[in-house]
Parts: structure tokens; C-alpha cells; sequence
């Protein structure tokens, strides 16, 4: 019998405490992925959305909301001159309730801008000009209105034929109603403001030369922040909100996995005191006897940690097809997410059964008698 | 067995100890805290976009336009249905002129136009009345605090308000938890003379607007068994220009957009 033969015997004494322990732990763990997945899914979402507009700088200013704060379409005036600047590109960009769908992102544009350059008609077409009152849909948007071009869509005050379904590389592009700037100006009242402005720097253009750029252009647009794309989202502070919930929920759910584990272990150390006692009546020392309590709670974690990443990331594909939020993002479920969350009910698994590990460390041999 | 013991205090005091000592309303008495409430809702031109989710024996939901017009002696609000297609321009007028008795007027379309008689009928079929959406009882002259509970963690202070002889009003009483830190209403509920609760507004949501808060998602039940109305605001904007043909019957056949002042 060797070393790890006693440790999973050992769990294996008691499986439905030991199923029940693990399950605890897995569901923890998945609240992590599923928690932190999702907040961090919302800004790759955005930066995706960025990446493939092809935008270099975000000029916005996030507030508390979801969406940024308006502010004036002069600002263009004062950006489109300055050097590195290839072309800009101002939206109106905003997240409401349209028709039956509870949350949709419209994304108004500037008629000729690159922010529609990436747009891939799947079907129907683009609007002829900006002039043009219509809409094009992402596909996805599409899906969730259940719309198909020769439609109508129903956006504010106005009934708008739908003419085209896009494709824009990105799942806030595909969940997006799309039309002209001036259009969604005018049927919500908001004429010569923007909340985005897109900017894609000349070629070459290195990474210090948009840091100063953005420098130059904060200084002559004080309404609005220019950051490096994908940046802007970080400085929402909604989404520093939504972060924040997400790691302490986590918090959370860790410390109730390491009280639970650490009950398990007290108690199956207190079960096998004989059988411990006796092992260091035959010569095991006392560290060995605490390893093996240590790699019992480690391999608790370690199951339970598999078992939390595979059920958070069969519920997060779940959460992000309900309608409520299809379309708005994408969950961010990289392997280094994954690997950290086993790591982490590795973690808990490890830190719960040091007490235990410390207790039975000190049994004498002579307690097996007793029993 | 010393140290388990240990433990388990520790392990209690973690979860019993709070982080920092609870907010305490700040005092104030009742008629402050209900005309500080009340200029903050006659407070002008607004316009409310809101999704209206009525759940009753089927369910259906509304989106609508709010236009309002208010100022210490009069109220004008205009609710029109955007959405569905086949309610679509389906608007209510509703005007109070100092304590008088609300009046109000039906807009169907193509041009059925007829006079609210009822002001205790449900606001396009939801939970909430017309009266619920003109009057202000923040402004009724008894008010008092009767007493102070925690609302999702927030301490409130319970205030009481009671129509006066001259105030016209189907509800015998109202009482509105309220967050006094942000002046909002957390829970409202509205009683008959008898005090029998007749409906229930939640708080769900809060916005920040203008450097003041405003409760954006609101939760209505107890106007009818097994029916809820949920009600979602989105576009809230203050100070908006409206012309006097916004708020008569000529402007409610028409849906248009607000006209926003510049900033």
C-alpha cells in the first residue's frame, strides 16, 4: 500500500461527505468562473468590438452608467487635425429596451465613417446614404428581435425598415441595431451630440506617440477621456462596480469552501484517530502523517475545483444565450482563468487542512488504545 | 478541545462584527423631508422612456414615452405606447391644477378620443392608476413620521401622508419608506380610508442624475390579485422643451421625440 493509497482510501471512507464536500467547493469554484468570466468577458467584449472597427483610441467619458455620457460633436473639429490622426469616426452609442428585447445595444455612426467599414452584409444591404431612415442589424441582434431585412423596427419614436443584416466581427457588433448618426440624433432628441468618438491613428504610429496623442487631446476636450482602445472600459465605473461584486462575491464563496473543507477534514481526522495513532505506532512521523492530511484536502480541492470549472462554464454558455443579455457579450473563459480557479480550490483545499493536518500531527501513538 | 472553541469564536466574530457602524438617517421633520420630496418631482420638463412590463393573467410588455410638465401648481403628464405595434400611439393625458381633482383623456388611435372618468382605472392596463401617475402626495398637507425600517440594508425613515379636506384623492393614506441620505422612496404603499393596502410600489432600481438620484425601476403590486407591473426607465432627462401642444389632445394623436435644451 502506498503513500497515496492511504490518502484516497482515506477519502473514500466516507464518499457521500467527501461527494458532498467536493460538490460544495465546485460550486464555489463555478461562481468564481461564472462571476469573474463574465465581468471580464464584458470588457474583452468591448475590446473586441474595438478591435474590429479597427480603432486605436476611445475618446468617451464613462460615467456611472453602461454607455457614455454625451457630450458635444464640436470635439471633432478639435481632434481631426491633430498629428497621427488618420480618421475618426463619432458615434452615439447607447443600451435600452427595444421592442420585446429587454437590453440592445443601437449604435448610431457617422455616415462614411471606418466604423462601418467592418460591417459584412449577410444580407440585404447598408443604407444608401446617411440621409436614409433605416437601420441594419448584427446578426445576432437580428436573431433576438426575430427580424429579417424588409422588416420594421420600432426604435423610439420611429418605425424603421430593417435593409441589412451585418456581420461585425464581434459579438457587441453582431448584438448591435446600427444606423446613421444623424438619425438617432434626431428621433431622440440628442442633435449634435455624440457619446464615442473612434479614432485610428496613422500607420506606424507607436505605442508613446498615442499615449501623447491622447494626452494632446484630453487637454483640448475636457467633456470626454481619450484612452488606448479597449482601455476605456476599465475607467466605468459601472464595470469597476460590476468587478469588484464579481471578486468579492468570489471572496466569498472561497471562505465558505475553506469552512467546509475544514470541517470534513476535523471530522475524518477525529474518525480515524485509531487508525492514525496506529500509523505512528509503526514508525510514521508525525510530518507524514500531517502530508497526508494535507494531500487528502488538496485532492478534495483539486476535484472539486475540475468540477467547479466544468459547471461554470456549461452555466456561463447557459446565462449568455438567455435573451436577457444575448448579443451583449461574450464570456471571457480563458485557460489562465480556468487553471487559477483549480489553483484557487487547490488553494482552499491546501489552507483548510492545515489545522487538521496540525492536529493530528499530535496524536500519540497511545490514543489508539483508548479507542 | 481549547482550540476548536477558539476557532468557532473566531469564525463567529468575522461573520457578526459589521465592517462599520450602520448610517443613521439624519433627523429632520416631516413636512422638511416631504417638501424637499415633492419640489424634487415638480421639478419641470422631464421625458422618461419606459419599458412596462405588465404581469397579470398574460403577460405584456409596453415600451412608453413619459413627457411631464410640472410646478408647484400644476402637473401635466403624457404617457404614450411606442411598442407594440398594435397599441402604438395609444396616449393618456392627465392634468391637476393646484388641489383640484385630476382630470385627464384617452387617446386611441385612429381618432377615438374620450375622457378619463375613473382616475382608480389602470394606467394602460397596468398595476398603477392614473392617479398614481399625477398626483403628488408629497405634497398633501398632513404628513408625519410614524416610524423608521430597513429597506435592502438602508435605513428609512416611514413617512405618513394624508390628503387634506381640500385634496382630492382615492387613497385614504400613503406611506413612503424613504432613503433620506439620497431623498428617494425605497417602498411606497397606498391605503383606503380604511387602511386597507391597495397597492405597493418597490424601489429596484436607483440612478444618478444631475447630481440627484432618481428611482428608475420600480416594481407595482396589490392593485389586483396575481398581477405585477415592473416598470424600467431608461433616457431620463430634466429640463426638456416642450410646447403647450405637447399636453392637449391635438399633441397626444402625435408621437414625437423630445426637443432637449442644449447644455
Amino acid at each position: 500500500m502506498t503513500f497515496f493509497t492511504v490518502v484516497a482510501r482515506g477519502l473514500m471512507r466516507r464518499p457521500v461527505r467527501t461527494g458532498l464536500t467536493i460538490v460544495g467547493i465546485a460550486i464555489g469554484i463555478a461562481a468564481v468562473v461564472a462571476l469573474v468570466g463574465i465581468s471580464r468577458g464584458f470588457e474583452t467584449s468591448w475590446q473586441t468590438g474595438m478591435k474590429s472597427r479597427g480603432t486605436d483610441v476611445v475618446v468617451s467619458n464613462m460615467g456611472r452608467g453602461l454607455t457614455p455620457k454625451p457630450f458635444s460633436a464640436k470635439a471633432l473639429e478639435h481632434i481631426a487635425p491633430l498629428p497621427h490622426v488618420a480618421e475618426i469616426c463619432a458615434l452615439l452609442v447607447d443600451v435600452i429596451s427595444v421592442e420585446n428585447a429587454d437590453m440592445m445595444i443601437v449604435s448610431a455612426r457617422q455616415w462614411g465613417g471606418f466604423c462601418w467599414k467592418n460591417l459584412k452584409i449577410v444580407s440585404g444591404r447598408l443604407p444608401k446614404d446617411g440621409a436614409e431612415r433605416a437601420v441594419v442589424l448584427g446578426k445576432t441582434a437580428a436573431e433576438v428581435l426575430g427580424k429579417k431585412v424588409g422588416d420594421t423596427l420600432q426604435l423610439e419614436t420611429e418605425e424603421l425598415p430593417v435593409v441589412g443584416i451585418v456581420e461585425g466581427g464581434a459579438v457587441v457588433e453582431d448584438g448591435s441595431v446600427i444606423l446613421s448618426l444623424p438619425l438617432l440624433q434626431e428621433i431622440t432628441g440628442d442633435q449634435g451630440k455624440i457619446n464615442v468618438i473612434d479614432l485610428r491613428a496613422t500607420p506606424g504610429t507607436s505605442k508613446e506617440e498615442l499615449t501623447r496623442l491622447c494626452e494632446q487631446i484630453n487637454g483640448l476636450v475636457p467633456e470626454a477621456r481619450a484612452v488606448v482602445a479597449g482601455e476605456h472600459i476599465r475607467d466605468s465605473q459601472a464595470y469597476r462596480m460590476i468587478r469588484a461584486m464579481s471578486w468579492s462575491t468570489s471572496l466569498l464563496a472561497v471562505v465558505v469552501g475553506v469552512l467546509g473543507v475544514m470541517n470534513t477534514m476535523l471530522m475524518t481526522i477525529f474518525e480515524r484517530t485509531q487508525e492514525i495513532c496506529v500509523l505512528l505506532a509503526i514508525g510514521w512521523k508525525r510530518s507524514r502523517i500531517a502530508r497526508m492530511v494535507l494531500w487528502e484536502s488538496a485532492l478534495l480541492g483539486f476535484l472539486g475545483g475540475v468540477g467547479g470549472v466544468l459547471i461554470g462554464v456549461v452555466g456561463v454558455k447557459l446565462i449568455v444565450t438567455s435573451p436577457a443579455i444575448r448579443g451583449l457579450l461574450e464570456p471571457d473563459l480563458n485557460p489562465q482563468l480556468l487553471m487559477i480557479s483549480v489553483a484557487i480550490a487547490v488553494g482552499v483545499g491546501v489552507f483548510s487542512g492545515i489545522y487538521p493536518a496540525w492536529r493530528s500531527s499530535r496524536f500519540m501513538p497511545s490514543h489508539a488504545l483508548h479507542y | 478541545m481549547k482550540s476548536p472553541r477558539l476557532l468557532s469564536i473566531a469564525v463567529a466574530l468575522t461573520f457578526l462584527l459589521p465592517s462599520r457602524a450602520a448610517d443613521s438617517p439624519s433627523p429632520t421633520t416631516a413636512n422638511d423631508l416631504a417638501s424637499r420630496l415633492s419640489a424634487l418631482r415638480q421639478d419641470g420638463s422631464s421625458y422618461v422612456r419606459l419599458r412596462m412590463e405588465i404581469n397579470g393573467a398574460t403577460k405584456e410588455t409596453l415600451q412608453v414615452q413619459i413627457k411631464e410638465r410640472r410646478t408647484k401648481s400644476s402637473s401635466e403628464v403624457v404617457y404614450q405606447v411606442l411598442f407594440p405595434k398594435e397599441r402604438k400611439g395609444e396616449s393618456v393625458l392627465l392634468r391637476k391644477l393646484g388641489n383640484h381633482a385630476a382630470t385627464g383623456s384617452l387617446f386611441a388611435p385612429p381618432d377615438t378620443v374620450r375622457p378619463i372618468d375613473d382616475l382608480k382605472a389602470p394606467l394602460l392596463g397596468s398595476d398603477l392608476s392614473y392617479e398614481d401617475a399625477i398626483d403628488n402626495f408629497f405634497a398633501w398637507d398632513q404628513q408625519s413620521i410614524v416610524g423608521a425600517e430597513e429597506v435592502e440594508g438602508v435605513n428609512c425613515q416611514i413617512l405618513e401622508s394624508k390628503p387634506g379636506k381640500d385634496e382630492h384623492s382615492t387613497y385614504g393614506s400613503v406611506r413612503s419608506w424613504i432613503d433620506v441620505h439620497r431623498l428617494v422612496p425605497l417602498r411606497i404603499e397606498k391605503y383606503d380610508t380604511s387602511r386597507k393596502l391597495l397597492r405597493r410600489i418597490d424601489t429596484t432600481r436607483i440612478v444618478a442624475e444631475g447630481g440627484r438620484h432618481i428611482p428608475s425601476d420600480l416594481k407595482v403590486t396589490g392593485a389586483r390579485p396575481d398581477s405585477s407591473t415592473l416598470l424600467d426607465g431608461s433616457r431620463i432627462s430634466h429640463n426638456v422643451t416642450y410646447t403647450d401642444h405637447d399636453f392637449t389632445i391635438e399633441g397626444l394623436k402625435q408621437l414625437t421625440p423630445p426637443r432637449k435644451s442644449a447644455d
